[in-house]
């Protein structure tokens, strides 16, 4: 079981800048390889704060602190000495509102492969082609490639978003309530798109919607007031909870 | 005993209205009046020579104001390629790197003071480091004073326009392993450069129009010259010395002059308007 643990989350705790208070206290579990891992649990609860720590991007921010491990192919990505331009390439992050550059289509999905060094317009042309197709965005963008990226419908906006996460191959793609802004038929598409990234991709999903959850992921994680509640494959968790707290949450008794 | 708590009240709301509607006259009027003569006068006295010829010796009517254009245009440059940059440059310390440091509140606490500052002041100031020290008026002194006038603008602009782009295209960008400098360069100012070359016409409109730096500085010259390093003509000192002298053809050359300053000005803002209205905002 070992070999199939992509991320391994061990006694974390986190401090946003100025709290003595932990906004994540204690939190232990594993994120499966090639597996879609959700998090779910009521607004407040520190999901998201869970989720930006697997990038590091509460470092962008003076003062926060984490203590505890996770563990990404055996080393520490919380040390101080990882490379953040490095880790952030092999673990991507799509936005809860579409993210677009104010750029082309094309230099959209570009990006992160010319900030790791690719100009050969070939290498460029073929992976940012592939990149759309994987995110399902191909068809409707093939002919508009140097039109803006804020051309696009929200729904495609964020499927560009998602091919530009994936155009530099990461190993890890986090999403942070990725349909929250979007209508049911983008939506459903985003759904299908994470359903099939999950083949080369591993993917932790942040959502607060609880049938998104149960659709699209095989593992849930039930937090409450910044603790791990409860983890356990997705069926499980739905249908037959430990606790009685994810129960409640569950049918929505509370949150 | 209603009634009369209505009609005073009536009477309250007409009374308030006439003194509002004539102080917006009084103000309106003089506005108009100002531009008005500027541009009666101005239409009047302007002629191709303006622009093509240099001036006759004192008191022989003809020549032109080539000089000053020149000279205007060569200061204004300078302050340009002075002023925008590190206006640009400070305004992205301030939004970006320094925005959780209290000296950046500091700062632009002080930029807005400076917008407001006498620009005599500014030319005095200029005076004392640099045309004192080098020992004469310089067209490069009279950029640097109008420079100084333009940074305040150019700040506050600039960093008004990146406060105004969402952290999350920050953070997308941080999330693809781009480095601040990158975010800056490729997505903050493609995402404000609307805003950013609006702020920057505003803050030649400012300027522009500015004699009272350029007294200290450049100074003023009565022959055509390209040397920055040596006193320079300008329009508006040029206007200055001009309506203050005793031949009627300086006085219309100024006139002209001013015309050509006021329109320039009205163009420069207009511009900015259409920018700011008709620009797409990529955030």
């Amino acid at each position: 079981m070992m070999n199939n643990v992509e991320l391994e989350v061990k006694n974390l705790n986190f401090y946003y800048a100025g709290c003595s208070e932990p906004a994540l206290k204690n939190i232990n579990f594993p994120v499966y390889k090639h597996k879609v891992t959700a998090l779910i649990g009521p607004s407040g609860c520190g999901k998201t704060t869970l989720l930006r720590c697997f990038n590091r991007m509460h470092d962008l921010y003076p003062g926060n602190r984490y203590e505890g491990e996770i563990l990404f192919r055996g080393r520490n990505l919380l040390a101080p000495e990882v490379d953040l331009i490095e880790l952030r390439s092999k673990i991507g992050m799509v936005f809860q509102k579409p993210t677009p550059f104010p750029m082309s289509i094309f230099d959209n999905v570009a990006y992160g492969l010319r900030l790791r060094g690719i100009k050969n317009k070939k290498e460029l042309a073929e992976r940012v082609e592939k990149a759309l197709r994987e995110a399902v965005l191909w068809d409707e963008v093939k002919d508009r490639l140097k039109d803006n990226a804020f051309s696009l419908s929200g729904g495609q906006q964020q499927r560009l978003c998602i091919a530009r996460a994936i155009a530099v191959e990461p190993e890890v793609i986090l999403f942070d309530e990725p349909t929250a802004a979007l209508d049911p038929i983008s939506t459903g598409k985003i759904e299908d798109l994470i359903v099939q990234l999950k083949e080369k991709i591993t993917i932790v999903i942040v959502t607060h919607n609880m049938q998104q959850a149960a659709r699209i992921s095989d593992f849930t994680a039930f937090m409450y007031l910044g603790e791990l509640v409860e983890f356990g494959p997705t069926e499980k968790i739905f249908t037959n909870p430990d606790k009685k707290l994810t129960e409640e949450y569950i049918s929505g008794r509370f949150g | 005993m209603r009634e009369r708590v209505l009609k005073i009240r009536k009477l309250t709301s007409a009374v308030i209205l006439t003194i509002t509607a004539l102080c917006a006259l009084w103000g309106i009027f003089w506005l108009f009046f100002v531009i008005f003569d500027v541009i009666r006068n101005g239409i009047a006295s302007i002629n191709l020579s303006l622009f093509l010829e240099t001036p006759t010796p004192p008191g022989v009517p003809g020549g032109g104001l080539k000089h000053a254009f020149i000279g205007h245009f060569l200061i204004t440059l300078g302050a340009i390629s002075l002023g925008i940059p590190i206006g640009i440059l400070a305004g992205t310390f301030l939004a970006e790197y320094g925005r959780n440091y209290r000296i950046s509140k500091v700062i632009s606490y002080l930029a807005d003071t400076m917008i407001t500052v006498p620009a005599i002041l500014i030319g005095a100031f200029v005076y004392a480091i640099m045309v004192k020290p080098l020992g004469s008026f310089s067209g490069w002194s009279g950029s640097v004073a109008l420079a100084i006038i333009m940074l305040p603008v150019v700040i506050r602009a600039t960093e008004h326009m990146l406060k105004l782009v969402p952290w999350t295209m920050r953070e997308a960008a941080f999330a693809l392993g781009a480095p601040y400098y990158k975010v800056i360069l490729q997505v903050l100012y493609p995402a404000t450069r609307m805003g950013l070359l609006t702020g920057a016409i505003l803050a030649i409109a400012r300027e522009i129009g500015e004699a009272a730096p350029l007294l200290f500085t450049s100074f003023n010259n009565n022959f055509l010259s390209y040397d920055m390093s040596g006193p320079m003509a300008s329009l508006t000192v040029t206007i200055f010395v001009y309506a203050m002298g005793p031949y009627d053809y300086w006085h219309s050359q100024a006139w002209a002059a001013a015309f050509v300053i006021a329109m320039t000005i009205l163009i420069l803002n207009f511009i900015a308007r259409i920018i700011l209205k008709g620009g797409k905002h990529y955030y």
